[in-house]
C-alpha cells in the first residue's frame, strides 16, 4: 500500500477518544440488571450468605434480560450512569 | 411495505446542531418494521442526539413522539399544534411522510432521518427484499408471478442476457437471474410456450413520477 493511501484510510478512520483523567477516590457509579430467575437470584444468595459488594452499584431487577430494552441503556447513560452491567 | 435504513449519525447531528428545539417524529408503520423510524427508534435516536449535545457542549432540547402513519395527514394533525412549537422536525418516516409533513407544517423544516429505499416483501424477520417495482404497467401474468424489472438488475423484458451464471446474476452471486427463476416457474405452471412471445417495449410513462390517481367510486359520491 502506498503512503498516499495510507493517510487517506488514517484520516477516514474514527478519532479515538482521549482517555479522561480520572479524580482521585472517583467511583464509578454502576447499573446492574439482573434477571429474576439467575443473576438477581445470585445476587440474593450472596446476601443470605453476608457477602458485601461495592455501595456504588444498583440493581434492577428484570423478569428476563430479554425485556432489557436498548433505551433502558440510553436513559442510563444519559441520567450520569458510567457502566450497565447485564447478568442474565 | 416501504423499507429505509437509519442515515449515518454525524450526517443526522450536522443537520440538527444548529437548532435550538428539536423534535425525533416516528412513524410507526413501515419503517417500524425495519427498524429504522418507528417510535422506539425516534426515542433512541433522540436519546442519542442528546447525549451528543452534552458532549459537545451545545444546547439543544431534544424530544421525541410518534404517530402511526406520516403519509396521511389524519394521523399527524391531532399532535400539529404541538410538533409547530419546534424549530426543526427530524422525521424518522419514509420520503412520503416527509414530504406530505413539510407541506403541511407550514414555516418550520422538516428533515429526513432515514434513507428511502424501496418497498419490500418480508420473507424473514429482520429480512427485506425487492420484488416489485412499482412501475405502473404490470406483467407478472406473464413471467409466472416473477417481476423482471425489479428482479432482473437491467430490467430486461425478453431475458435472460449473457451475464446469466448457474442461476445467479453477474451484479453478484447473491443475486438470483430473474429470467431463470422465470423459467423454472413457468416450467413447473407447464406455460413454457409463453416464454416464446416476445414481450414489447415498456410504456414507462406510467412509471414516471409525478404519479396520482383518484379512487372512481369516490369521486362520483363526492359529486
Amino acid at each position: 500500500m502506498n503512503k498516499a493511501v495510507e493517510s487517506t484510510e488514517e484520516a477516514k478512520a474514527p478519532s479515538i477518544e482521549k482517555p479522561h483523567e480520572t479524580p482521585e477516590g472517583w467511583e464509578p457509579n454502576i447499573l446492574a440488571f439482573a434477571c429474576h430467575y439467575c443473576a438477581f437470584a445470585a445476587a440474593d444468595l450472596a446476601g443470605v450468605m453476608r457477602l458485601s459488594y461495592s455501595p456504588n452499584v444498583k440493581i434492577i431487577r428484570l423478569p428476563c434480560t430479554g425485556k432489557l430494552d436498548q433505551i433502558y441503556v440510553l436513559r442510563a447513560f444519559e441520567k450520569g450512569i458510567d457502566g450497565v452491567f447485564v447478568a442474565g | 411495505m416501504i423499507t429505509g435504513e437509519q442515515k449515518p449519525f454525524e450526517e443526522i447531528w450536522n443537520m440538527v446542531k444548529d437548532f435550538k428545539k428539536v423534535l425525533v417524529f416516528g412513524c410507526n408503520t413501515c419503517v417500524a418494521i425495519c427498524h429504522a423510524g418507528g417510535g422506539k427508534e425516534a426515542e433512541i435516536l433522540a436519546s442519542l442526539l442528546r447525549m451528543k449535545a452534552s458532549e459537545e457542549g451545545i444546547a439543544i432540547e431534544i424530544n421525541h413522539n410518534a404517530v402511526e402513519r406520516h403519509c396521511e395527514p389524519e394521523f399527524f394533525q391531532p399532535v400539529m399544534e404541538d410538533i409547530r412549537t419546534y424549530d426543526l422536525i427530524l422525521s424518522t418516516a419514509c420520503g412520503v411522510g416527509v414530504n406530505l409533513l413539510s407541506e403541511n407544517i407550514g414555516d418550520i423544516p422538516v428533515f429526513p432521518a432515514i434513507n428511502t429505499e424501496f418497498f419490500g416483501a418480508v420473507p424473514r424477520a429482520g429480512e427485506f427484499t425487492e420484488l416489485c417495482a412499482g412501475c405502473g404497467n404490470c406483467i407478472l401474468h406473464l413471467t409466472g408471478g416473477i417481476c423482471p424489472i425489479a428482479r432482473c438488475s437491467k430490467s430486461l423484458l425478453n431475458g435472460p442476457c449473457g451475464g446469466t451464471n448457474n442461476g445467479s446474476c453477474e451484479v453478484s452471486p447473491d443475486i438470483k437471474c430473474a429470467w431463470v427463476l422465470i423459467y423454472d416457474r413457468m416450467k413447473k405452471l407447464n406455460k413454457l410456450d409463453l416464454m416464446k412471445e416476445i414481450n414489447e417495449a415498456k410504456d414507462w410513462s406510467k412509471a414516471q413520477g409525478p404519479r396520482n390517481f383518484k379512487v372512481k367510486v369516490l369521486e362520483e359520491i363526492k359529486k
